[in-house]
């Protein structure tokens, strides 16, 4: 069981965060808890919570940058305005991808949807607390990250089906980590419930995109591991370089799914190891909603 | 062999959590309650849960580890027996000319290469499973893959028989049968987990079979469409369905097939793949309760002993 403590330390580590780092609206409550009402226990709660709403709309995040990516590629435009909530940012970049053959469109499409659809069911899920779309950026984005992981000065994921994997790439063995942090945080049942539904879906996009990789040549692969590396280092680790023999990415010990909690998300999503980061990269004014900053 | 009925009395009597997982309902779990406030789906323990789990990768370890190297996972160094025995656990049935003979004769060296992978991975889930139960964990049960194969086949109405060693596609749809129910077997569960340490471990095997799930569907799609006349998908489509049909839900299992998308427009102009065993609305993966995986494994929608497992589960999950 030691990696299920390890996975249990890191999502303590994240409660930490919040308490010493200072989310001021977590601080805030904690304050109010224990001072607007005498009778309760003289000892202050230490651990101020998480909400479930808090960690669906940092995956909302996510899958605004997801949905968005799939969907230029797929139709050439982005988020329909009523899916992106009110006052929301904008997408710099993206655009339809050539692709080459029906197999390849279909692919692309099947992806485009089932991460519209997690936006749509996240947005339906939190209702009036949802956050709104934040500013994403497709294009610097890549260059950035093409230029850190060592591949070039610039990178067009939308330039061919290939390069599509590759941004594609980027993205969803992210978002498993990601979901596979969150869903023991959440409290709600029918939350994790969802949670890890949705962690199964990244997951068999995931395996598709990094069959496909393999499929597309070694010029690829290395390529995609090249993006591994620059996750790994902004990540904390938790990749499996990818070869013939490991489509999946696992701790090779337990063949069990990295996870990683929310500042090692945002790290990634971010281009940048540190503390209190709060934008960069894919999101150039920082996600929307309570997580949106690492550890001091 | 008990019939539903008796079996369910006898569960009655021996095992209420059982008689709730047998059964599935909310209405009748809440019947239950009503008639004992004791009787609780909460009485499931985690060691219950992850011996469940354990079971179903048994069988999977097994399956990939004959095809890819033609032995058992006893024969390399995987434990079988209960607790933390080595030896003792179950037989394996396999086709006339033993595990030897289950060597998958393959021609494609990626697909090689996905066997090799998967076996390796399954087993290393057999290894951890058994690693965190300690001497709570259970042995391998009787596992059987040739008649289990056989009737599969049959019900689905595939043919009088499938050999799922005869070659590299047939080793990829025997494949498909198992990855997406490990899929939902672990959605399913993760809810009943008490230990939140224990809970992260089963979504991170969650998302690993999800992986070879959308490995092993990716590779059958691209290779029907590749040649749309061997019928492929169609056959996949057609386990899907008795997935299906066996849990009782009839709707919880999509094929490899196409979908009419809307994407961001208003109307289904997209063509998609369905790569993703997941229902279209939510795009979230599905989830099976214990019975409705038992039907499947058992073939046999009343949940007694058959198929895959020709004497039942070992734990209290069976």
């Amino acid at each position: 069981m030691l990696k299920a403590k390890e996975m249990l330390s890191s999502a303590v580590t994240r409660r930490n965060f919040l308490v010493g780092a200072g989310s001021a609206a977590a601080l805030t409550a904690v304050g109010c808890g224990s001072s607007s009402k005498g009778t309760l226990p003289t000892t202050p709660p230490t651990t101020p919570d998480i909400t479930d709403t808090d960690i669906l709309n940092f995956a909302l995040n996510l899958e605004y940058l997801e949905a968005s990516y799939y969907l230029y590629a797929a139709t050439g435009s982005g988020l329909s305005a009523s899916d992106m909530g009110s006052n929301a940012g904008t997408v710099t970049g993206g655009a339809q991808v050539p692709f080459a053959s029906k197999i390849q469109q279909e692919y692309a499409y099947e992806i485009a949807q089932d991460e519209l659809n997690h936006v749509r069911f996240l947005r339906s899920a939190l209702g009036n607390t949802a956050v709104s779309m934040p500013d994403i950026d497709l294009k610097n984005s890549f260059n950035a990250a093409a230029s850190a992981a060592g591949i070039g000065a610039s990178f067009n994921p939308f330039a061919s089906y290939e390069t599509f994997l590759l941004g594609a790439f980027v993205f969803e063995d992210v978002g498993v980590t990601a979901y596979t942090g969150a869903a023991p945080l959440l409290k709600d049942k029918n939350f994790l419930n969802a949670a890890a539904g949705i962690q199964a879906v990244e997951a068999y996009h995931a395996g598709e995109i990094r069959t496909l990789v393999v499929a597309a040549g070694q010029t690829y692969v290395d390529l995609a591991n090249k993006i591994s590396a620059l996750r790994a280092k902004l990540g904390g680790g938790n990749e499996t370089t990818l070869t013939g023999t490991s489509i999946v990415a696992s701790d090779p010990t337990n063949a069990i799914a990295y996870s990683r909690t929310t500042d090692q998300v945002l790290q990634i999503v971010y281009g940048m190891v540190g503390g209190n980061v709060a934008s960069g990269l894919f999101f150039p004014n920082g996600l929307n909603g309570t997580i949106k900053s690492t550890a001091a | 062999m008990a019939t539903t009925e008796t079996q369910i009395l006898d569960d009655v009597i021996s095992s209420r959590r059982k008689l709730i997982m047998m059964l599935g309902g909310t209405a009748l779990a809440g019947a239950l309650l009503a008639d004992s406030p004791k009787a609780d789906a909460a009485a499931l323990t985690d060691t219950d849960i992850l011996n469940f789990a354990l079971n179903l990768e048994y069988l999977e370890a097994q399956y990939y580890t004959l095809a890819d190297s033609g032995s058992t996972i006893d024969t390399l160094g995987i434990g079988t027996g209960a607790g933390t025995s080595a030896s003792g656990g179950g037989t394996v049935t396999t086709k006339p000319g033993g595990p030897a003979a289950c060597k998958v004769p393959f021609v494609t060296p990626s697909f090689a290469s996905y066997a090799q992978e998967i076996a390796t991975e399954e087993r290393k889930h057999v290894a951890f499973l058994r690693s965190a139960l300690g001497s709570s964990a259970v042995a391998q049960p009787n596992i059987d893959l040739y008649n289990s194969f056989n009737a599969a086949a049959a019900a689905a109405g595939i043919g009088p028989s499938f050999d799922p060693f005869a070659n590299e596609v047939n080793f990829l749809l025997g494949s498909y049968i198992f990855e997406d129910v490990g899929v939902t077997a672990y959605h399913g569960a993760a809810g009943l987990i008490s230990d939140k340490s224990i809970l992260g471990a089963g979504v991170g095997i969650h998302a690993v079979e999800a992986y070879h799930a959308g490995l092993i569907r990716t590779t059958l799609w691209s290779l029907d469409q590749a040649n749309t006349s061997l019928g492929i998908a169609a056959t996949a489509t057609k386990i899907s369905t008795l997935r299906s049909t066996l849990d009782g839900t009839g709707n919880d299992d999509i094929g490899l097939t196409t979908t009419m998308d809307n994407l961001n427009g208003t109307s289904g102009s997209y063509q998609a793949s369905t790569i993703v065993d997941a229902d279209l609305t939510n795009s979230q993966g599905f989830s099976r309760t214990a019975a409705q995986v038992l039907a499947i494994v058992y073939a046999n929608p009343a949940g007694t002993p058959g198929g895959f497992f020709p004497n039942g589960l070992n734990g209290n999950i069976k």
